[in-house]
């Protein structure tokens, strides 16, 4: 389909879907995700993210603009929805939609079966995703007897199996606890490690701005603004206007900032990093840093 | 869920499936190939002692799974012992017991007492998952295997969401009065009736994501000393049906 290494690896351009009941789910939504980069897509409830996911799987069509991945349209043939499928794997935000067999090893075979692969490949890729996200041990359970993390690793599994380039997660944190989010982002950087580009859902800004390369808002319908995610503090406008706050990594900053105990110029991306630079002016100097 | 709790713990549960379907149907051949009563209910016990001993099933987990199959055949003998009878000169309608009756309502419930702890034995020692896995390798049609393994998924899944729905509707005095309950219960279904189709679509649109266009295919567990585990099995379902049919012979 593409030469791999085609830097944008998936490009909406200008796509627009409304659904059968009249609700806008696209607006003429444009975006581009970086091959290799980890993306958040940020947006209030309504404004388009799941209708978003959908098109880069392939199981929405535009009903105007188009969708390319890497560099190429994709084509809405059997066989091309096929290649799209198996490039961009999604795994969605309740995970009993997406679990439907009742063996946990079984379930992970699923997409590596459709692909048409022998057994024996099958077998070896269903203990490699199960071994990525943690669930080894878990692979002859009933799906119904693990908690509800358990439950989210398995779909990550089930989506890694069929070898993904792009890893689309439809709010993989919701209904996490502390605990389980810290496991799940630890999946999450293995995964990026090994070259997948990641691209989920969240409406915590201030894990966006912590763990994202490049962040997306998206307002009704379609994406107003793509940055890098350090530079998200020159966005705070845009933020108001749907409601979000920035980080409050960024506004505890400013404040110290304008203070005079830390440098402006350096900006923490997280509350440890902050506490990092506090107690680095102290030992170093005894006494606060310069304000730039 | 006791039976799905067994299934899951018990000490054989890495036995391979083909096996122990085949000590079960051994099980059976023997049950109805007992020449007396006595015999079929020594297969029985000897199913029984197995499934106890050998796979450590909890005795009165076992009793509590067997219970309501059990009452069903006393219920069922009664029935067969009993006849009613209608004479006029006995003074109209009578219940009548014949020893005829009794032999036989002692040979189909002995019988039925046999395949009854076969089929136990086979499900307190096999998830359902390594059964369906047993009969796609038996060739079943792929279609009735599909609507097990969905039927099988959901069952968990619906009842997760009847609990929540009713624990929602108790929490607002949904059942305080019996009139309240009607209403509640009606609600109820019809609210399951919309989460039925709704997940529906949601699987249907889940199997698209991950590729599938038509049957839904499954890896097969592997089960180590596969063979060792069929020779014993199978020596032990021929042992059953030589002790029930010697049995009658005596």
């Amino acid at each position: 389909m593409t030469a791999p290494s085609h830097a944008t690896l998936l490009a909406l351009e200008g796509v627009s879907f409304r659904y059968p009941d009249g609700a806008i789910g696209l607006d003429g939504c444009s975006l581009a995700i970086r091959r290799g980069s980890r993306n958040a897509l940020i947006g209030a409830n309504g404004s388009g993210k799941t209708t978003l996911f959908q098109h880069a799987n392939g199981l929405l069509r535009p009903q105007s603009g188009g969708v390319r991945y890497a560099g190429e349209a994709v084509e809405y043939s059997r066989s091309g929805l096929r290649t799209l499928r198996t490039r961009v794997g999604m795994v969605f935000q309740n995970p009993d939609q997406q679990l439907f067999s009742a063996s946990v090893q079984e379930d992970v075979s699923f997409g590596p079966l459709n692909l048409g692969l022998d057994r024996e490949t099958v077998r070896e890729r269903v203990a490699a995703a199960l071994q990525a996200v943690g669930m080894l041990r878990f692979a002859d359970k009933a799906v119904h007897n693990l908690s509800f993390g358990q439950k989210k690793r398995v779909c990550i599994a089930g989506v890694l199996a069929m070898e993904p380039e792009l890893l689309v997660l439809d709010e993989p944190m919701a209904g996490l606890d502390h605990g389980m989010q810290e496991e799940l982002l630890a999946v999450l950087e293995g995964l990026h490690a090994r070259g997948i580009t990641l691209l989920l859902s969240t409406h915590d800004i201030d894990f966006a701005y912590r763990w994202a390369d490049q962040i997306h808002l998206m307002v009704a319908g379609r994406c107003a603004v793509s940055l890098e995610a350090p530079n998200l503090a020159d966005c705070a406008d845009d933020l108001a206007a749907v409601g979000l706050p920035l980080p409050q990594v960024i506004a505890l900053h400013r404040q110290l900032a304008a203070s005079g105990l830390l440098a402006a110029d350096r900006r923490p991306r997280t509350c440890a990093e902050l506490l990092t630079m506090l107690k680095t002016n102290d030992c170093r100097k005894g006494e606060p840093c310069c304000v730039a | 869920m006791l039976i799905e709790q067994s299934a899951y713990a018990n000490r054989w549960r890495c036995v391979a499936p083909t096996a122990k379907g085949i000590f079960a149907l051994g099980g059976f051949v023997a049950a109805f190939a007992a020449g007396t009563p006595a015999a079929a209910v020594a297969v029985a016990g000897l199913i029984v002692a197995v499934t106890l001993a050998g796979a450590r099933i909890p005795p009165v987990r076992y009793l509590r799974v067997a219970a309501p199959a059990l009452f069903f055949l006393a219920m069922s003998g009664l029935s067969l012992a009993f006849s009613f009878n209608y004479a006029e000169a006995a003074g109209g309608l009578s219940l009548q017991l014949t020893s005829a009756g009794l032999h036989q309502v002692a040979e189909v419930s002995a019988r039925s007492l046999g395949a009854l702890t076969a089929l136990l034995f086979l499900v307190l020692t096999t998830p359902l998952i390594d059964l369906i896995a047993l009969l796609r390798r038996l060739k079943t049609p792929e279609v009735l295997l599909e609507i097990m393994v969905l039927c099988y998924r959901m069952l968990f899944v619906f009842s997760e969401a009847v609990h929540d729905t009713l624990t929602a509707q108790a929490a607002r005095l949904g059942y305080a009065t019996p009139r309240l309950a009607m209403r509640s219960l009606g609600e109820l279904a019809a609210n399951l009736t919309l989460q039925v189709w709704q997940r529906a679509h949601a699987l249907h649109v889940a199997a698209q994501a991950r590729n599938n266009d038509g049957p839904l295919r499954f890896q097969e567990a592997i089960f180590d000393h596969a063979g060792r585990d069929i020779a014993v099995a199978a020596t032990a379902g021929v042992a059953l049906i030589a002790l029930a049919v010697g049995m009658g012979m005596a």
